[in-house]
């Protein structure tokens, strides 16, 4: 029994050497695995800023009362809007919001001071550029926003006029404290993603052309004519690049800590316990994508077949629940989205093993799946 | 299985989908042997391979490959025979040490008995000095003889050669010959596939593959016997090339068949005919000179694939066939 185990280990040690060797000897390789992954991450990390502010804005004063300055003042005073010109029709300022010089256009219309003034309902107009929905949503709301809280004042004034003495009115004042990020920075929501989305990248493709290769240059043959077992082949094969996926996110969250102040609050060791299974499911897929591929191009198609829905579908660009009904379930069996939600809680949040065994079990449960299906594909392939 | 006998195979059989590769195909190899296996490009000699190698079940029949069944064992197969591909199944990024170690390891050699029989292994197919060197900046003689290595470092009893030699130079050819000749006389089974006939020839017995079967197994010599019967005469001179030099030589009694063969003709006659060289000279209308001939392989693989053709048109004609 013990030689069959020390012949086994021998076997496995022979494949990880060889893995290593060829991996070593390419240095556009070595590249790929650990400097290309750092890099994108300081882009995507800059890049990808979800924060809407700074939007070009026309305003059409038709008023010219104090009113009216007042008003423009006060929705261009926090940021979100920025005037950038001032055309002096409705018609003008509608051709600027076309040519995309500006994406938002406040008109104030004549009388807008005077109807203020006497106390009867007035309209401001705001056209919005719905191109781009975020943007149009943030600019938007900005802009109703203020208006909603100016009528609310003005009301309120209006009411407050008419009270005895020493009354006041009721009110609620909603003031949201922000946990976890409190400044709203998008790269601490970010960088996990990003991290996660890398690693997908690297280990499925790499994974898969290295199977793909062995069968195109002819030396798969030469392999499976040797006794060594399937599953050793296979965990040879992949052992390497856990390593390697292990390494680029040591790298990933130490550049997000010092860079975009990413926080570590919860275990790394746990980290590195959920990542270690999340690489299981990617290496799982690319040796999969491999079984089912006769050449490295057609393996490298193949991972980009499940690493592009697998990166949309995940919840790191786009909030789950914002996807269609139907679509939400597809995203259950996505280990992106799981990695996800547990590396944002741990990292984030300082969750522990409890509050993240689901997506744990998620991972290993799929890993697993994936790394039988990929090795009974390979053995069918035999027979 | 006699101990004799390193490979059985017993109607050994393979079908993918409706096409029969490999049709009921039977023979033993002795130990120590050099088998050849002959046949054109798709007659089943790389499926036969692949199932003795135990990289392929069989869909009936069976062999005993090193005393272990493909069908119920082939991971007992694997582990006592040694093969070498047609591609070169090395890793050419990789020094030519690495690509030992890494086939020994799969093999279940370790440690120092490895380090031992990768220095042997290499003295022995004539690399000596040569451990460090990329596998790729290797002449593709010298990259074969790395290949070689890699089948016999785990000291196996059988190695299958399949297409050793495709793509190689005549010396390297000649070279590698002579190693394998060495390996069998120290006991080690050899089972090749070729299409260079002049191999073929160096191998105690021959199997000829034709369309999935195998219609003829002999010694080169007993094939030639059989196959190629008769006399051969190689003409040379003015008379060859006449216009109608061949349609004279088959109008010759006893005459089979007239072949181009350099700036001459070749004629092969009946078994039993005793055509004799001055009649058909005499045949020519200018001077010739005529020589005997020896059957070659080549005219050996020709017969029995036209005998094949025969036998199959033959039997299709009586409904028989498919």
């Amino acid at each position: 029994m013990s030689e069959t185990l020390q012949r086994l280990v021998g076997q496995l040690r022979a494949v990880v050497v060889k893995e290593i060797r060829q991996t070593t000897q390419d240095r556009r390789m070595i590249f790929l695995l650990t400097v290309a992954p750092f890099l994108q991450l300081l882009l995507f990390g800059f890049a990808i800023d979800l924060d809407v502010d700074q939007v070009p804005t026309a305003v059409v004063d038709l008023d010219h009362t104090p009113e009216s300055r007042e008003t423009i003042a006060g929705m261009l005073a926090d940021g979100t809007l920025a005037h950038v010109a001032t055309p002096p029709s409705v018609p003008d300022a509608e051709r600027l919001l076309e040519d995309g010089t500006v994406a938002v256009v406040l008109v104030l219309p004549e009388g807008y001071g005077r109807d203020l003034a006497r106390g009867v309902p007035t309209q401001a107009q705001v056209l919005v550029d719905g191109t781009d929905p975020t943007r149009a949503n943030v600019a938007g709301g900005a802009a109703s926003g203020y208006l909603g809280l100016e009528g609310l004042r003005l009301a309120q004034a209006q009411i407050a006029a008419r009270l005895p003495e020493g009354r006041t009115l009721p009110s609620v004042v909603v003031r949201p404290r922000l946990f976890y990020n409190p400044t709203q920075s998008t790269p601490i929501y970010m960088v996990p993603g990003i991290a996660g989305m890398l690693l997908l990248i690297i280990t499925t493709i790499v994974v898969s052309m290295g199977l793909a290769r062995e069968r195109e240059m002819g030396t798969l043959e030469a392999v499976r004519v040797t006794p060594l077992p399937t599953p050793v082949l296979m965990v040879g094969k992949i052992a390497p690049f856990v390593v390697v996926g292990l390494f680029d996110v040591t790298l990933a969250i130490t550049a997000g800590a010092w860079i975009f102040d990413v926080p570590i609050r919860g275990s790394l060791l746990l980290f590195y316990g959920i990542t270690a299974l999340y690489l299981l499911t990617t290496v799982g897929v690319g040796l999969f994508v491999s079984t089912v591929s006769q050449t490295q191009q057609q393996a490298f198609l193949g991972g980009f077949i499940f690493v592009l829905p697998a990166m949309l579908l995940s919840g790191t660009m786009t909030p789950i629940h914002a996807m269609p009904a139907w679509m939400q379930p597809l995203t259950a069996l996505n280990p992106l989205r799981f990695y996800m939600e547990a590396v944002r809680a741990i990292l984030l949040k300082g969750a522990t093993f409890t509050e993240v065994r689901v997506q744990a079990a998620a991972l290993l449960v799929y890993g697993l799946a994936i790394m039988a299906l990929a090795t009974s594909r390979f053995r069918k392939r035999v027979s | 299985m006699t101990p004799d006998h390193a490979i059985e195979v017993d109607a050994l059989s393979r079908r993918f989908g409706a096409f029969t590769a490999v049709d009921a195909v039977s023979f033993d190899v002795g130990r120590g042997e050099i088998f050849g296996y002959l046949g054109a490009n798709g007659a089943g000699k790389s499926t036969t391979i692949r199932m003795l190698c135990g990289l392929l079940a069989p869909t009936s029949g069976d062999a005993v490959v090193a005393g272990a069944r493909v069908s119920t064992s082939p991971e007992a197969v694997k582990r006592n025979i040694g093969y070498m591909s047609q591609r070169f199944s090395l890793y050419p990024e990789l020094k030519v040490r690495e690509n030992l170690e890494f086939f020994g390891g799969a093999y279940g050699l370790f440690g120092r008995h490895l380090n031992t029989r990768i220095a042997e292994t290499l003295d022995r197919v004539g690399l000596h000095g040569h451990a460090e060197d990329r596998t790729s900046s290797l002449p593709g003689g010298m990259r074969q003889r790395v290949a070689l290595a890699g089948a016999i470092l785990h000291e196996p009893g059988i190695v299958f050669l399949d297409e050793p030699t495709a793509g190689v130079d005549p010396v390297a050819r000649r070279r590698f010959w002579s190693l394998i000749r060495e390996l069998a006389s120290a006991g080690t089974t050899i089972f090749v596939t070729t299409h260079y006939m002049d191999e073929a020839e160096y191998c105690a017995r021959v199997g000829l593959m034709v369309a999935g079967r195998l219609p003829a197994l002999d010694t080169p010599e007993g094939l030639k016997a059989t196959y190629v019967p008769g006399d051969l005469f190689v003409l040379r001179g003015p008379g060859a090339h006449a216009d109608d030099a061949r349609a004279r030589l088959l109008a010759v009694p006893g005459v089979v068949d007239v072949a181009t063969m350099g700036a001459g003709l070749r004629a092969r006659c009946a078994a039993d005919a005793h055509v004799r060289g001055d009649a058909l000279a005499a045949a020519l209308p200018a001077e010739v000179e005529v020589e005997p001939d020896t059957a070659s392989l080549e005219d050996v693989f020709l017969a029995v694939v036209d005998a094949e053709a025969q036998a199959r048109g033959a039997a299709r004609a009586f409904g028989e066939g498919d």
